[in-house]
């Protein structure tokens, strides 16, 4: 393995940045695109990779919600991740992540809008993603009123962070299945 | 302690929302914002907080939802202001920081190393929680029976071997009086068929009976040599009764962790659906295959929920006449299913004593009437809950009440079947029918000349059938269901489809495989071995079975609640075989023949016997403890911790409901003071307005 100055720069200034080991995830990175990634960072190039790479990723290509995830993560809002970026995701979902931290991303997430709020329009998308529109009409209207009914606090009729924090709170298994493995 | 985590998790809801509402502008709006507003107070100080300070800035930055180079320039500010403090307090400060990081290597080092930790993780990203909890559950129960070995082994076993080996130097008390109760010969005489070793190993009997493994083969040997005394009665008695108490221990203390997470979840009603819509997906799901199947798993989530509520609302809207047909019907399907079982639990009681009572034959028809309660039992298991699944859908009862119905019938039947398994032995054993044989010796000494090693052949048997059925089933029925729906296409194999893992009638296997060990392992101590064994090879038979033949389950299990499910009802049989336990220890009188209680009145009475040759100021300080003077205050004021931690728990929870209804205060205060500054804003518009067209007149 290489002396990489960029990753002992980062790691030893900043040992405790992410949750995670980061040579491995340096290498996961750079494999998706060897020819636009130096070896060398320590002159922090702007590379920043398609969408299209990122959502190749054994790990993200079968998720329904891999381009919401890669837009919420990356700093265009396109789905073009830098390296920070890149690091910043598989940081918040790791294992190690607080639940606070992941609640935010996980509500940027189903945000499709990104209006700051989950509104029916949202639920909706959500739901379609989940069950691969197999759902009827009927049933999805019924759902989104129902989980609208079940976590929206200050009634207003639709869900803010505080509302999708509060619920996550009670719902332990959040924190297993907001939760990717590399 | 928890009180204030869960403040400060309060007050970093806050913060994080403060945080998250900036940084949110920061990432959706273009980047010429970035200046806009203090996202991170540079100016605080990374203030002390006893020997934590140093930790507490560099948690705070990790959890902030802020993008990376901004946490490394926040970062290099920090490390920048050195706090100027004593050589004392920096020393402190980097022993507690070398502290924490060794705390956290080797935190991370035991996880690494524990047992199946890839397999459990791999079954978990494939077939889910409540299927990866089932295998969490067998190996907790593989590591108590390996610690539980150990501590028999060290106690008894060892030092048995020792006395063995060096037989001088030791004291047996004989055994006078009796002499017709004295004999017993487990040798095997003459020449023996070399298949005879082959049904011994199955029965227990034979060259396995005179050993190590039974009661029978230990003695009631006294150690008394100089300074060394060591009394193995008592070592074998005091050994079983710590191993009861560690693996409730265990237990409980597992049980703990688990509903201290159920408890700080809130006790209320959690939304179903919002949970399934948002907690349902599991990210880490891998795989075109999985990913199909688990929407096809939320999408049946889904309608079962739906199905459930429509059930709900016509069963409030039946009329009077319909509700008493309803329950009058599920009372008389109610009492059909105890009758079931009830005949289930006549027959088990008819097979253990007619097999109790052929002895003689050998060969393959004597290992059939050996093994015949066993066979009995799990014949029972099969068909018992087979028919009363047949009847409970006449029940009508929601889906959810149906599974819950079916475990708690199972649970109940396993559980029972194995007491009548017991009260028939031990009827036989004391007479209960005919007082004559128990006459002379206090037991039926010429059916049982060591009903010890009896009782612990019958566990020992029905263990390894237990074992040999599972195998049995995997190889033939698992593997050729998979071969046939997979290669034949017909509509009886499309109908009957691929195996489905399911976990509660595994998990009750588990539990009745753990009870028959409790309950054996005072008159078989080398079970708890066995037993390891025999549930660690039975990991790796069900993984095969699961990776090969089993397609992931429609109807998912939660995985949090059924943990503490399947620790209750382990309790529940550690419960049965303590009064098992009890029994033996206290009612029935040890053979005279065998083992090491042998001239005894009852396995227990070794312990006032040693107690009365103890200095008499232990004695008499043991007598205190026991006396009304110390056990009252005892008593008394463990009620009184009782009291203090039922307090505590209650006032959590009314604080964790004060926290709730002052979030939802926020929410509402902001509503009305956005509303205010509309209404202001609008004022001063129209004032302005006014004003405009007042002025140039």
């Amino acid at each position: 393995m290489f002396y990489n100055p960029y990753i002992v720069f980062f790691s030893c200034n900043h040992p405790s940045s992410t949750f995670f080991p980061l040579s491995r995830l340096f290498y996961r990175y750079r494999d998706l695109a060897p020819q636009l990634v130096p070896l060398d960072y320590t002159g922090q190039p702007d590379v920043r990779l398609p969408y299209e790479l990122i959502g190749s990723m054994p790990e993200l290509k079968d998720n329904p919600f891999r381009q919401r995830i890669a837009e919420v993560f990356s700093e265009d809002g396109e789905g073009n991740m830098t390296l920070d970026d890149f690091l910043d995701m598989f940081s918040v979902l790791s294992e190690m992540a607080p639940r606070d931290l992941k609640a935010y991303y996980a509500f940027k997430i189903y945000d499709f809008n990104n209006d700051d709020f989950l509104c029916k329009s949202d639920l909706e998308k959500t739901l379609n993603k989940l069950t691969r529109n197999e759902l009827t009409e009927e049933e999805v209207r019924m759902v989104c009123d129902k989980v609208i009914d079940e976590a929206d606090l200050d009634n207003d009729g639709r869900l803010s962070l505080e509302d999708f924090q509060h619920m996550i709170v009670r719902a332990p298994d959040f924190l297993s299945t907001f939760h990717i493995r590399i | 302690m928890e009180l204030s985590e869960l403040q400060r998790q309060g007050s970093a809801i806050g913060d994080s929302y403060h945080g998250a509402q900036q940084s949110v502008r920061l990432r959706s709006k273009s980047v010429a914002s970035n200046q806009n507003g203090p996202l991170f107070d540079w100016c605080s100080f990374p203030t002390e907080r006893g020997e934590d300070g140093e930790s507490e800035p560099v948690q705070d930055l990790r959890e902030r939802p802020m993008p990376m180079r901004l946490k490394r320039a926040i970062r290099e500010v920090q490390q920048m202001r050195v706090p100027v403090v004593t050589n004392w307090q920096s020393w402190k400060r980097s022993k507690a920081k070398s502290l924490r990081r060794f705390r956290a290597d080797t935190e991370g080092a035991l996880s690494s190393i524990a047992l199946w930790r890839k397999a459990l993780l791999n079954i978990g990203g494939q077939f889910g929680g409540g299927v990866q909890s089932y295998f969490i559950f067998l190996r907790f129960l593989v590591v108590l029976n390996f610690l539980s070995f150990f501590l028999i082994a060290g106690f008894v076993l060892i030092p048995s071997i020792v006395f063995q080996i060096t037989s001088t130097n030791n004291t047996t008390v004989d055994s006078s009086g009796k002499e017709d109760c004295t004999v017993y010969d487990p040798n095997p005489q003459g020449l023996v068929l070399f298949y005879q070793y082959f049904l011994d190993l199955l029965s227990g009997t034979g060259f396995m009976e005179y050993s190590y493994v039974f009661y029978g083969y230990y003695n009631n040997t006294v150690a008394d040599s100089g300074s060394f005394h060591y009394n193995l009665p008592l070592a074998y008695l005091l050994t079983c009764v710590f191993y009861f108490a560690f693996c409730l221990i265990c237990i409980i203390a597992r049980m703990g962790r688990a509903l201290r997470i159920a408890i700080a979840t809130g006790s209320g009603t959690v939304g179903s659906y919002s949970k399934i819509v948002f907690t349902g997906w599991d990210y880490g799901c891998q795989g075109d295959r999985t990913t199909k199947l688990k929407q096809k798993n939320l999408h049946y989530q889904l309608q079962l929920d739906l199905e459930e509520q429509r059930l709900q609302k016509k069963a409030a809207s039946l009329t009077l006449g319909q509700t008493v047909g309803l329950y009058s019907l599920r009372m008389f399907l109610m009492l059909l299913s105890i009758t079931l079982i009830g005949v289930a639990f006549y027959c088990i009681f008819k097979a253990t004593v007619f097999s109790q009572g052929k002895n003689e034959n050998t060969g393959l028809l004597g290992l059939i009437y050996e093994y015949l309660p066993s066979i009995v039992i799990t014949a029972g298991n099969f068909v018992v809950p087979f028919m009363c699944d047949q009847i409970a859908q006449f029940e009508k009862y929601s889906p959810s009440t149906t599974i819950i119905m079916a475990l708690l019938r199972s649970v109940f039947l396993r559980m029972v079947s194995l007491g009548v398994l017991l009260f028939s032995l031990w009827s036989s054993i004391t007479c209960f029918d005919n007082l004559q044989d128990c006459r002379s010796c206090l037991y039926n000494h010429n059916q049982y000349p060591c009903w010890e090693t009896r009782v612990g052949q019958e566990m020992y048997k029905l263990t390894l059938f237990d074992f040999l059925i599972t195998v049995a089933m995997l190889i033939l029925v698992e593997f050729p269901r998979r071969f046939f729906v997979d290669h034949w296409s017909c509509a009886l194999t499309r109908w009957v489809g691929r195996q489905e893992f399911l976990v509660p009638s595994n998990v009750l296997g588990l539990v009745y495989g753990q009870t028959v060990v409790w309950t054996g392992a005072l008159f078989c101590p080398l079970l708890p071995l066995i037993n390891t064994l025999k549930f660690f090879i039975l990991f790796y038979c069900k993984k095969v079975t699961l990776f090969s033949n089993c397609r992931p389950a429609v109807k998912t299990f939660r995985s949090t609640t059924s943990t503490i499910f399947f620790l209750v009802v382990l309790l529940f049989g550690w419960g049965l075989a303590l009064v098992a336990l009890i029994y033996s220890l206290a009612q029935i009188h040890p053979s005279w023949s065998c083992g090491p209680f042998r001239s005894l009145e009852t396995m227990w009475s070794i312990v006032p016997n040693t107690f009365y040759t103890l200095s008499l100021t232990t004695q008499e300080f043991l007598f205190y403890m026991g006396s009304q003077a110390f056990s009252i205050p005892l008593f008394i004021s463990s009620c009184v911790v009782l009291c203090y931690v039922a307090a505590l728990a209650s006032v959590y929870g009314r604080s964790v409901d004060l926290l709730k209804a002052e979030l939802k205060m926020e929410g509402r205060d902001k509503h009305f003071l956005v509303k205010l500054i509309d209404e202001q804003r609008r004022k001063m518009g129209d004032r302005v307005d006014t004003f405009d067209t007042g002025a140039p007149n």
